[in-house]
């Protein structure tokens, strides 16, 4: 296949925002249905990735790789098992989330969809990004429309939150920065050539002092991006003064950068750091998931709830990935999807409330499914995909995730199940103050129910929640070589180093260096 | 090749700075935008005779006028801000009340001063040029004469200047005692026969660092910075804040690229220079945080770039820091041109509150505006995060790991404010009647021609690197 499929996923919505530069300001409904258009193009294209994707192959597919600028930054970019379906989620999301933008943004509507076209482009070009120079490019980039989603868009204290967003961020990925400059010249010193290519960067086989260092710039920017406690606060400001689309997007996908980062980076790229804070950061998962849980309990605005509750469920996502085997890691890759579909979807069904009442508090409502029937199916069927009910996506995710992290230590696994019986708390009361009972609140007796537009996006979402809920194997099987991959280079790496420490300790350095110049000339031959 | 052919570059500057003198006497005041035009023309002419000599390497009288590919390279710079300055000036100084035609004249002159600086490889010449620059900078910040602000930031400048001036020539003096030479080039040579440095060179070296470190605006010689830049007018504001920065790097750089092993080496001047770009770093960015007016923001962000670029130097990498000056050049320019967008008769907004709303109101001065400031912040895909990661990863290469530390942390201060102007432009309602300079093609071909150049650097700089590299292989090596 010679068209440059990644490539035209990635900047078709970059060039749609330009047409919208070009389109009258006035002509709002114009705007909105090209904006609608682009992105489901770029949908059904990112089929096509999927289509062709072959499920035996660990290696990265439809690659594509130009020089660019030199000193090894180099145009490159791939997809595997792992960053497949997260490409998929966000083409997915995007459409849902233009319609139901349609009419909660009412002001400033052009920018609006220039911004969320960019932060397409900005997202999916992360995960797709094969060379780290690309990667922190678009990692930084995506940066910049999300700042001006919160920011214009946003509620009271919007500025305030963007703000934190932005500056917490870039904190992470800036000391990032200084690791891949690090990483780059060891590289250099290595090997006499410049790369910025992570396959490359994988072969190194580091000092496990300085892996350290490295390991804790990367995980600190995942670590924020995720987000794992203590880096969380940014999450629940973000989420609250964000317009509803963009915390669709900022639960849904951005969240999912942290632990592909995860995935793609810290953990291959340092092995021997990640073994001995594996301890740490395992314990600090479990925080989060308790933490977030009984936060999400208490919370009084309906946002703020869900938004905690992510906290919880990332929690459980990343102990499933410091698992390192097979289930814990398909599992939370998994669960991301599942995490970004129906967290996605609950952040619409409040918006649609919003858009209702003009409130979000949990106390204003009461009874509202006699008003809205068809609504409070839809939000019935998200929040049980949300807490894990079986036969729903949820499930299938939280069940794996579980066993992985049972087969590697069977008392976090026990803490893990927290999220679950947390979520099934805080949800369910949630639930049902705001739904059922009595109507409460005069207001709520003029609500109308769900218009066609608002269920003609929800049900695409209620339809992959069933099928993944169902039927999973079409999408583990395209994992399975990839997880597979990744777990044997750990491995690798892990017997590698385990062989070296036997050896002359002084030595170990000069042995690793001569040990990667053989495994190069191997290769070459 | 005939040496005075090679004068030519300069001797065209000086003679238009001359000419323009003249013909403002015959020029009725409605017409003064004519002088503009010659100017411009005659500075292309300047350049394209520039790029005549790039790659031939030529040097002449003794050294005291080199053309390598690196003053080459700068001139052109140089001459490039001079266009888009007076490009921006046109419309500005009428509207400012401070329609002199002297104004395109002294600008000249300061260019002349700096391309003087550049291109030579003699303490005592680079001296010259420097008092040239120095002498039309006072000048030209002092130019709205009945304004108290611009009055002191000329008379601030002046006396600080002088001191600058006085240091340099000391310095000169010590290290021709030392060296018996104001050559650079015998300088390193007397250097290395003597195997390092004696006390009285170092005292020297310092009171050359001291000098220059003013006109790049070093912490802890940044003072008069914020007040000149202020008081100036703003056209001038940009050329002040670009020109003076760039020549004083290339002076740096010209001392150090020749015994950069010596003098670094020398843990005295290391260390110095460490110390200072931390400092710079440090207190540019945090002091920026506490100002309210744009001006000044950008005032102590030019004194934060000067920490960053002397990383550069610090990591003994030439296209790095050429690179950046590039950048900053078009970034600076163009948000400095974005400010005077924002202006109207005997008024410019420069307070953070008059900003609520333009990007809105104005959507392409809001864009290009943000834009520059997302470069000068260092945010990917602009020329400002590619200038930052070269020169961050030049020097991790050479182990300076805790000065980028300091850097990118000071980096994060420095997103702060610079998003803070872009807050009120964007996500505050509009509390001023703001207006803009509407029919002013020339301001809106610079914001343009900048922000095309910040895009093209931050994404296709390759061909530019090419010009960059062989501008930095010019320079010797020891």
């Amino acid at each position: 296949m010679n068209i440059p499929i990644i490539s035209i996923v990635t900047f078709l919505p970059l060039a749609g925002s330009i047409l919208l530069i070009f389109i009258s300001s006035k002509k709002e409904n114009l705007q909105r249905f090209l904006a609608f258009i682009i992105t489901l193009i770029n949908f059904l294209f990112s089929l096509l990735l999927y289509v062709n994707f072959i499920s035996q192959t660990g290696e990265p597919q439809f690659v594509e790789e130009k020089s660019w600028i030199g000193y090894g930054i180099k145009y490159h970019v791939g997809i595997d098992g792992i960053s497949l379906f997260l490409v998929l989620l966000t083409t997915f999301l995007m459409p849902i989330v233009i319609l139901s933008s349609w009419t909660y943004i009412k002001k400033k509507v052009k920018e609006y969809l220039i911004f969320m076209l960019l932060l397409e482009t900005g997202i999916i070009g992360v995960f797709v990004s094969l060379n780290l120079f690309l990667f922190y490019v678009f990692w930084e980039a995506m940066l910049i429309p999300m700042y001006f989603l919160i920011g214009v868009w946003g509620g009271g204290r919007r500025i305030y939150a963007t703000v934190k967003f932005v500056l917490f961020t870039m904190l992470g990925s800036l000391l990032m920065l200084v690791a891949i400059f690090v990483l780059y010249s060891i590289y250099h010193k290595a090997m006499g050539i410049y790369s910025f290519n992570i396959f490359d960067y994988y072969r190194l086989s580091l000092n496990p002092e300085v892996q350290i260092w490295l390991f804790l710039a990367f995980a600190l920017a995942f670590a924020i991006k995720v987000p794992m406690f203590p880096f969380h606060t940014w999450l629940p400001d973000a989420h609250v003064e964000a317009p509803t689309g963009g915390s669709v997007i900022l639960a849904g996908v951005l969240l999912k950068m942290g632990t592909y980062g995860f995935l793609r980076f810290a953990i291959p790229l340092f092995p021997q750091a990640l073994e001995k804070l594996l301890p740490l950061l395992s314990v600090l998962s479990i925080i989060g998931i308790i933490y977030g849980g009984l936060m999400a309990l208490i919370q009084k605005d309906v946002k703020s709830l869900v938004a905690y509750s992510s906290v919880s469920h990332m929690g459980l996502i990343m102990l499933a990935v410091f698992a390192l085997n097979l289930e814990g890691i398909e599992g939370a890759i998994y669960q991301m999807l599942n995490h970004g579909l129906s967290t996605g979807a609950l952040f619409l069904i409040v918006g649609i409330l919003y858009e209702r009442a003009h409130t979000r508090l949990i106390k204003d409502f009461g009874g509202v499914s006699r008003q809205m029937p068809v609504f409070s199916a839809f939000f019935l069927i998200f929040m049980l995909s949300s807490l894990g009910l079986p036969g729903l996506n949820g499930f299938v995710g939280e069940v794996l995730c579980l066993f992985g992290v049972f087969k590697a230590n069977s008392l976090y696994a026990i803490l893990g199940v927290l999220t679950v019986i947390l979520a099934a708390g805080y949800l369910l009361w949630m639930y049902q103050r705001v739904m059922q009972g009595p109507i409460s609140n005069e207001k709520i007796f003029s609500f109308k129910d769900c218009n066609r537009r608002e269920i003609a996006y929800l049900i695409p979402i209620v339809i992959m929640v069933f099928w993944m809920g169902i039927y999973p194997r079409p999408f583990l099987r395209k994992m399975d070589a990839s997880v597979n991959h990744l777990l044997n280079h750990i491995q690798e790496k892990q017997i590698f180093f385990s062989e070296a420490k036997q050896d002359n300790k002084t030595s170990l350095l000069l042995k690793i260096e001569k040990l990667m110049r053989e495994k190069e000339i191997d290769k070459n031959e | 090749m005939n040496s005075l052919f090679a004068l030519l570059p300069v001797s065209i500057m000086v003679f238009t700075a001359l000419l323009i003198l003249i013909l403002e006497a015959f020029l009725r005041k409605e017409r003064k935008e004519y002088l503009a035009y010659v100017s411009i023309i005659l500075i292309i002419v300047g350049l394209a005779n520039i790029l005549f000599f790039w790659n031939k390497g030529y040097s002449y009288f003794e050294n005291n006028l080199i053309l390598d590919n690196f003053a080459l390279f700068l001139s052109s710079i140089l001459c490039s801000l001079t266009i888009l300055t007076i490009l921006i000036s046109i419309k500005y100084l009428p509207l400012q009340n401070v329609n002199y035609g002297e104004y395109y004249s002294l600008l000249l002159l300061a260019l002349t001063g700096m391309m003087i600086m550049v291109s030579s490889e003699d303490l005592l010449v680079i001296f010259l040029g420097l008092e040239v620059l120095s002498i039309s900078s006072y000048a030209l910040a002092g130019l709205k004469r009945n304004d108290l602000k611009s009055s002191e930031a000329a008379m601030k400048y002046f006396l600080l200047g002088s001191f600058a001036s006085a240091f340099l020539v000391y310095g000169v003096a010590l290290l021709y005692g030392a060296c018996h030479s104001t050559n650079i080039q015998q300088i390193t040579a007397q250097f290395k026969i003597h195997d390092g440095l004696g006390m009285m060179a170092i005292v020297g070296l310092g009171l050359l660092i001291i000098s220059f470190g003013f006109k790049i605006a070093l912490v802890p010689f940044h003072m008069w910075t914020p007040d000149v830049y202020e008081g100036a007018p703003t056209p001038v504001t940009a050329l002040f804040s670009v020109g003076p920065k760039a020549v004083g790097f290339a002076v740096f750089l010209r001392v150090f690229s020749s015994f950069w092993r010596i003098a670094l080496d020398s843990q005295a001047v290391f260390w110095l220079l460490w110390i200072m770009s931390a400092l710079t770093m440090i207190i540019g960015n945090l002091i920026a945080l506490r100002q309210r007016n744009v001006k000044r923001i950008l005032a102590y962000s030019s004194i934060a770039h000067a920490g960053y670029i002397l990383i550069a130097i610090l990591a003994q990498d030439t296209p790095s820091l050429i690179f950046y000056l590039t950048v900053y050049l078009f970034m600076n320019l163009g948000a400095f041109a974005s400010v005077i967008a924002l202006s109207k008769k005997d008024k410019e907004y420069l307070e953070l509150e008059e900003y609520s709303g333009v990007g809105f109101k104005f959507p392409w001065i809001g864009a290009t505006f943000s834009l520059f400031l997302f470069s000068l912040a260092g945010f990917p895909p602009t020329g400002g995060f590619l200038a930052k990661f070269f020169v961050f990863s030049a020097a991790v290469r050479q182990g300076l790991v805790p000065l980028v530390i300091i850097g990118v942390l000071t980096s994060l201060v420095s997103v702060f404010y610079y998003l803070r102007i872009i807050i009120f432009m964007y996500m505050r309602e509009p509390s001023y009647e703001v207006e803009i300079h509407a029919e002013n093609p020339a301001l809106l071909l610079v914001i343009f021609l900048c922000a095309l150049g910040v895009l093209e650097l931050g994404i296709f700089p390759g061909n530019i690197l090419v010009f960059i590299k062989q501008a930095a292989d010019s320079l010797h090596f020891f």
